[in-house]
């Protein structure tokens, strides 16, 4: 099962218009990567960076909590802490023991569309990261010492990040409340039966299905030789077999009819908190950079709309937010805000739907726009400090949308937006009946200290 | 472009490697929480990183100018940081951190808003911040916005106004910063243990009381700026896309006027360790997990210790390849994450432990924390795990190198504490040279056992019972209040 190696190198470039082109005076250069595919369907994208003596990968697979069936959730980010716990030729917790000692650090995550490993190690280390990364994908040792090794500390995770916060239960029930189609309706962490219920066998069928190189991604950027490092990823990954392609989850969503609300008691919580989401499409939706930069403009830092009216002048919020994360389905535009001591929950969320409605009628200002492309720039000069950060977006960009590239291009297509693209986004998708409200409420609230 | 020198490469002295070569050779470390099949192919040699050193220059009004180029992408980030000390706080009014925030709320020619929509327009941030030995202000930007952002920050350091109505907004802002604090579990259990370290003085706040707030008046923030941001003896620190020769004229333009001594930061004790075993609760009712904190005193950054204490704090708690990681989370699946660390600066100097737990085990993972405590203590660690700990140290500078950010602090760190110019180049052979006995002496000086300080945070009616079994326990409120004992 060796590679024969299409050797497609792909230079994203920038699409400078002349307006924009005056307002950025050093223009950034495009991230630079070559885009090769191995016979078995890994596909593998290297970028040279030889700033630093490093380097970073990233591993991402094409599975997410989406992916779950009922019964089951939670199961992908379980699944992700078993990637550390031994394959063929590499001990149970060896892979980190290693890592660490050998001066890199790694981690997983996982979110509702993917699971990402990563690790950023000294250059004279990639063999060691390729083998790890290459072992565990072909022989994942599933025994269920590990799972319920395993289970007990993603049930801690919960614990920590879920239950013992405030406005953890909060956040939980504003997804489910958002979404009727299961893939996206459940969180990522799952429900602890859930998590008690999964089985060895589950663990091992996730594996066949979606651990497989052609359902995967490795980036690698930092100070290699990309052709060299082409081989090398042949070398370590070439042989692990191909599986069926799995198949493509329904992401889609009925069309909300009426606005949904609810009101969440939280021991742990001290002040009340809104959560408003407006269902909006994908990423990959021509609409979705108005959106992101409707989500800077209304909700982003303390010039935004939202921070000046209800934490300046009306004093309402303790703080303030708004904004989406990328998504392959349906998304979430997302406002936040905890209410003031004293303050009235109703009077705040009133004043949140007055600044949504403004944005309908009257177009946002040329100075607004303009902090959107000074930010689409700075994100992308920091992209270019962190060769991990590259590593990620080439590779979930690969997974996600099938397309490397927006790595460059999501910045053009943001600095490109108009007032009138943002005033119809607003119009079409931030709608009192294309929303859900949770509301929360302290249940045992302290005493309110008084300033003097 | 490249700008980094590597001096080859560096062996460190391979002990346990030589050992698995000759007949009746030790037997490989039992590594609690993980198996080793050594088939994984690593690289023996140690990346040896020479961090760069910032030129150095001396502005007109003698302030120490460093400047480290950097020109990989358009961005520079410059630090001002004149002495000064938030230790002089009145306890729990933090009038510090009013006088920095009130900062950026308004000059003469400009109000809140306005700064704050000139600021995201440049793509820029400007912050002002007192610690406990410097005032800063610190700026970054778009290398194409230099010009405008000096023009903002001189306005920034020298016009404020300290508006009445933006220092009483600002009040009312900070009573939800406290709640929201109370609510963390956390926090609750750090407020504790600083209290516990440092009873006498203002290092225990780490939170303002909202009596404090109340008390804050505009005359007290004046008097505050007018004693603090004064440059003598004070340091610029440049970093990114810009020559030491462009940028010194633009700083001696920005300061052309600004003049006079600021406040010496004081002279505080460094607390001895704290005798006895104390077991602290904080009572959070609700509570599904206990937020643990388990230490004492330590080292300060000038210890002979300070080298030795990085080796063994790595094999203890630094990091998931250490023994509380691999026995706590990996072997007993008690908790999500745990970790130590020792602070150890000019005013602190402890060491902890913490994690959280979930309620049930309390008492199981304080006991287990306790037996590493005591193993590391009694036992010398084995040549390979202290091998691993050496070479992790040394061979993670390389990872450093991606953020010139890391120089530049390193070469602040050797004024700040007067250390030999040399220090970093010679940093790997200090590491090198630690020995298990090193290791061992440290750990019986620092790591806490029959005197410790435990706190938890957690649901008090169910973790009281188990936590009385580790000695008296005392009990406090989430308000921060001490509970009468029952």
């Amino acid at each position: 099962m060796r590679a024969g190696r299409s050797f497609a190198v792909v230079l994203g470039i920038a699409l400078l218009t002349a307006a924009s082109a005056a307002e950025t005076p050093s223009p950034l250069r495009p991230i630079q990567f070559t885009d090769t595919r191995l016979a078995n369907g890994l596909r593998v994208i290297i970028s040279e960076d030889h700033f630093a003596p490093v380097y970073a990968i990233a591993v991402t697979y094409g599975v997410g909590s989406k992916d779950e069936r009922p019964g089951r959730t939670g199961f992908a980010h379980l699944f992700e802490h078993m990637m550390f716990k031994g394959s063929d030729n590499v001990g149970a917790g060896e892979h980190f023991f290693l890592v660490f000692n050998y001066g890199g650090s790694m981690n997983g995550t996982t979110n509702t569309d993917r699971t990402l490993y990563f690790e950023v190690m000294p250059r004279n280390q990639l063999d060691l990261g390729l083998f790890l990364e290459s072992d565990r994908m072909r022989s994942l040792a599933i025994t269920k010492e590990n799972l319920d090794n395993q289970r007990q500390a993603v049930q801690e995770e919960r614990r920590l990040r879920l239950d013992n916060q405030p406005y953890g239960k909060s956040q939980e029930r504003f997804n489910e409340l958002a979404y009727d189609n299961p893939a996206y309706h459940h969180s990522v962490i799952g429900s602890m039966e859930d998590l008690n219920a999964a089985t060895v066998e589950d663990v091992a069928s996730f594996f066949r299905t979606y651990y497989a190189p052609n359902n995967a991604v490795v980036a690698i950027v930092g100070d290699v030789d990309a052709k060299a490092t082409v081989a090398k990823v042949e070398k370590y990954f070439g042989d692990i077999g191909r599986q069926p392609n799995p198949a493509a989850v329904d992401l889609s969503e009925p069309e909300m009819k009426a606005e949904r609300r609810e009101t969440i008691q939280d021991r742990l919580a001290r002040l009340p908190q809104i959560n408003i989401g407006y269902k909006i499409p994908s990423a990959t939706h021509a609409d979705y950079p108005a959106l992101a930069a409707l989500g800077q403009i209304l909700g982003a830092g303390e010039s935004s709309r939202l921070y000046q009216r209800l934490i300046k002048t009306q004093e309402l919020c303790a703080n303030v937010g708004s904004g989406s994360a990328q998504r392959m389905g349906p998304g979430l535009f997302n406002i936040t805000c905890a209410v003031r001591p004293g303050k009235n929950i109703a009077e705040a969320e009133a004043a949140i739907t007055e600044e949504v409605a403004r944005l309908h009628t009257s177009p946002v200002t040329a100075d607004e726009l303009q902090r959107v492309r000074t930010t689409a720039r700075r994100s992308a000069v920091s992209l270019r400090e962190s060769a991990l950060a590259r590593a990620q977006s080439l590779a979930d960009n690969a997974v996600l949308f099938n397309d490397p590239n927006r790595i460059n291009t999501n910045t053009d297509k943001l600095s490109a937006v108009t007032a009138d693209d943002v005033r119809r986004v607003a119009a079409k998708y931030l709608q009192t009946t294309n929303r859900v409200v949770v509301h929360t409420t302290p249940a045992a609230a302290p005493a309110a200290p008084v300033a003097r | 472009m490249k700008n980094l020198s590597f001096l080859a490469i560096l062996l460190l002295a391979a002990a346990s490697a030589d050992a698995q070569d000759s007949p009746g050779a030790p037997q490989p470390t039992d590594f609690k929480g993980v198996v080793l099949k050594n088939k994984a192919p690593v690289s023996n040699d140690v990346l040896r990183v020479t961090f760069r050193r910032p030129a150095e220059a001396r502005l007109k009004n003698g302030m120490d100018l460093l400047v480290l180029e950097e020109h990989r992408s358009p961005t520079i980030q410059i630090e001002i940081a004149v002495p000064a000390s938030t230790l002089y706080d009145p306890e729990g009014v933090p009038i510090s951190a009013a006088m920095t925030s009130l900062m950026r709320l308004g000059t003469k020619t400009r109000d809140a808003r306005t700064i704050a929509e000139t600021l995201a327009g440049l793509g820029a941030s400007i912050t002002f911040n007192v610690g406990d030995r410097y005032a800063y202000a610190r700026f970054s930007t778009l290398t194409e916005n230099l010009d405008a952002v000096l023009e903002l920050t001189s306005d920034l350091l020298f016009n404020s106004t300290f508006p009445e109505d933006e220092l009483a907004k600002w009040k009312n802002q900070q009573l939800s910063v406290i709640q929201q604090a109370r609510a963390q579990p956390e926090f609750l259990a750090t407020e504790r243990f600083a209290q516990a370290m440092y009873p006498e003085d203002r290092r225990s706040f780490v939170l303002p009381t909202a009596d404090g707030v109340g008390r804050i008046t505009r005359a007290m923030v004046l008097d505050q700026y007018a004693r603090i941001y004064r440059p003598e003896r004070g340091r610029v620190t440049v970093l990114g896309d810009v020559t030491a020769r462009d940028i010194a004229p633009k700083l001696e333009k920005l300061m052309a006027s600004w003049s006079g001594k600021g406040s010496t930061p004081p002279e505080l004790p460094l607390p001895p360790a704290s005798k006895g075993r104390r077991v602290i609760l904080v009572n959070r009712p609700g509570s599904v997990q206990t937020s643990l904190y388990v230490g004492n005193h330590a080292i300060d950054r000038l210890s002979p210790d300070y080298v030795p204490v990085q080796v063994l704090n790595r094999i203890l708690g630094g990091g998931p390849a250490s023994r509380l990681f691999r026995n706590i989370r990996e072997e007993k699946g008690y908790t999500y994450g745990i970790s130590s660390g020792f602070s150890a600066t000019r005013y602190f100097n402890h060491f902890a432990s913490q994690t959280s737990v979930r309620t049930e085990v309390t008492a199981d993972a304080l006991r287990e924390i306790l037996k590493e405590f005591a193993d590391i203590r009694t036992r010398p660690v084995p040549a390979d795990e202290l091998q691993n700990a050496k070479r992790a140290l040394v061979a993670s500078f390389a990872l450093s190198t991606e953020n010139p950010a890391a120089a530049l602090s390193n070469a602040t760190q050797i004024k700040e504490y007067g250390l030999p110019a040399d220090y970093w180049d010679t940093y790997p052979e200090k590491i090198s040279a630690v020995t298990a006995a090193d290791v061992q002496r440290v750990a019986q000086k620092y790591i806490p056992l029959d005197d410790v300080v435990i706190i938890a945070v957690g649901d008090a009616a169910r973790i009281r019972a188990p936590l009385a079994t580790f000695g008296t326990v005392e009990d406090w409120d989430a308000e921060g209040r001490p509970v009468a004992a029952n």
